[in-house]
């Protein structure tokens, strides 16, 4: 497992995909702390963590996409899945580096923390019940995207269909609004990334949001397995 | 030791393997025959456990690769068709990454690593990244990644193909050099190469086992074809060669001439066949027009298989 995440590490940074990741995610990170706050003089830091939701929407698919599919177009998967590793740490070493690299990204938006702390105050605990939060919701949306690529050969089409995900499980709620079954709605609004986000920008630590988080990560790696396991009976990648 | 118990494989609606059983015994090397499209990529990638196969089971040193993973590939290296390799990886690095994967001890993998660039030529280019490797030195990659972990069952696709003669001769070369003490089993559409490498040959076509057969028991290796243009009758000249001391078959080939017979004649221990032949021509009064003794037994043992 530790190899594998390395090997993933190394190659976030040997290929271009790391540093752009970092890039553009800490560069519009700073332009929506500017609208957020900066332009407006507010010295929140939950409003600028609950904007940033839409950047992790937007860019998780970037690291998810190489991760299955690049290995099935160059091949490589064959020397993986001939290994003397299991699929679950195969999946895990690689869900863990994506995880380094956002959280890498999210480490550096603390400037804007720190911007704030200079002139307001930021309350640690404020600052600990957000943070804990945002990792926690862009991890999730992190295995949502790996189990979403887990079923497309190619990079872009898997990057847009993750995208699509992210953005449906962020919307869900506001479906929910319109469905009038109440256990439909009960349902949709369950699964509402956006719901179960919100008691940690209201500075709020909500255990049942945690274990949502914990176990909807858990969920789409156990199910990332089983489709690569699946996909040995279904299909081959040799032709 | 591999053993193969009646595997077949679908992809939709491809019959790509139809209940193909084989073993390569311990130490031996197997050729794995068969033309573009006979499963032969299939098979070894069932066998790797890379594919499922679709019914029948596969067993390196008596584990399933399905279902105890880890222990059955522990024993296994795989150069796959296309070598599995990584392009922002250099040489060096990628080796190390294997063996790390193939469980090889921490503080001994830089050695281990080293000793396999000596042997598949790559040391020079161990600082090279793959993605700027030429396809020769590609596949010498791929072989190198299938000995890390210094494996008992080595699983080889077409191992030489896309390489210059010289690498060709290097890597068999190699093949024979690590047959001692592994199983090998590679596929190949080159005959020479299976005659010269192997021990023991399946043929392959249509996704179904057409011949299992010890190489010796092929001819070719200790025995001699001729191929032999006559003038005169064709039934009387056949029934005075099944005579000839040592003949095993006389077959008479299409395209001869007026008035020609071309026979293919195959002798098992014969010192002198030539001589023999032509001594019996001579006193048949049968002018001999070509002689030339055929290689290739092989070849025909291939088409033969195939052919039905
Ligand atoms: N993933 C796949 N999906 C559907 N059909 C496939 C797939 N892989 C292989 N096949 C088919 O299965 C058959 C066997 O293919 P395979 O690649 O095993 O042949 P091969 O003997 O390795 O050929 P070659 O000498 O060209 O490498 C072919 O008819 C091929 O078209
Ligand atoms: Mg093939």
């Amino acid at each position: 497992m530790i190899t594998v995440f390395r090997r993933e590490w190394m190659a976030y940074f040997r290929t271009p995909v790391g540093y752009v990741f970092i890039g553009v995610f800490t560069a519009l990170s700073g332009v929506i702390f500017y609208l957020s706050n900066l332009s407006t003089l507010s010295g929140e830091l939950l409003i600028f963590l609950s904007q940033l939701t839409l950047l992790v929407m937007l860019l998780t698919p970037v690291l998810t996409m190489r991760l299955l599919c690049e290995e099935r177009q160059r091949r490589t998967d064959q020397l993986l899945l001939t290994s003397p590793v299991s699929l679950t740490r195969i999946v895990l070493g690689k869900y863990l580096a994506a995880a380094a690299v956002m959280g890498v990204a999210i480490g550096l938006t603390n400037v804007c923390t720190l911007i704030l702390a200079l002139y307001g105050t930021v309350y640690p605990g404020e600052w600990f019940v957000g943070y804990l939060g945002f990792t926690l919701q862009s991890m999730g949306f992190l295995a949502l995207d790996l189990l979403v690529s887990g079923f497309m050969k190619n990079q872009v089409p898997a990057a847009i269909a993750a995208f699509a995900a992210n953005f449906l499980l962020w919307m869900v709620d506001l479906l929910a609004d319109k469905v009038s079954v109440a256990w439909m709605s009960d349902a949709l609004r369950f699964l509402s990334l956006y719901d179960r986000y919100e008691p940690f920008i209201l500075g709020q630590l909500s255990f049942a949001s945690l274990l949502f988080f914990l176990l909807l990560i858990g969920m789409c790696l156990l199910a990332t397995v089983r489709v690569m396991d699946a996909r040995r009976f279904s299909q081959g990648g040799a032709a | 030791m591999i053993e193969v118990q009646g595997v077949s494989k679908r992809y939709g609606s491809v019959q790509a393997l139809r209940d193909v059983t084989l073993r390569a015994p311990e130490g031996k090397v197997l050729g794995l025959l068969g033309q573009n499209g006979a499963g032969k990529t299939t098979l070894l990638n069932i066998i790797t456990g890379y594919l499922a196969p679709t019914s029948g089971r596969v067993l390196i040193n008596g584990r399933d690769p399905l279902l105890e993973p880890e222990p059955a590939k522990r024993e296994l290296g795989y150069l796959p068709e296309h070598p599995p390799l990584y392009d922002e990886m250099t040489v060096e690095e990628y080796l190390r990454f294997v063996a790390a994967l193939k469980q090889v001890k921490a503080g001994s993998i830089p050695g281990h690593v080293r000793e396999i660039m000596g042997k598949t030529g790559l040391t020079e280019m161990r600082e090279r990244l793959l993605g700027h490797l030429s396809k020769g030195y590609r596949q010498r990659a791929g072989f190198a990644q299938a000995l890390c972990g210094d494996p008992d069952v080595l699983v080889l696709d077409e191992p030489t193909v896309g390489l210059d003669p010289k690498q060709i001769t290097e890597i068999r070369a190699l093949i024979q050099k690590l047959s001692a003490g592994k199983t090998i089993l590679f596929s190949s559409h080159m005959l020479g190469e299976v005659r010269q490498l192997c021990d023991h040959v399946v043929i392959l076509h249509r996704g179904a086992v057409r011949l299992d057969a010890p190489i010796g028991e092929l001819g070719g290796r200790d025995g001699v074809t001729l191929l032999c243009t006559l003038q005169g009758g064709e039934r009387r000249l056949v029934a005075a060669m099944n005579h000839l001391d040592g003949v095993r078959s006389v077959a008479v080939q299409p395209g001869g001439g007026e008035d020609e017979v071309r026979l293919r004649l195959s002798f098992g221990h014969a010192a002198t066949p030539e001589k023999q032949v032509f001594t019996l021509c001579s006193a048949l009064n049968a002018p001999i027009l070509r002689m030339t003794r055929g290689e290739d037994d092989l070849e025909q043992v291939f088409l033969q298989a195939i052919s039905e």
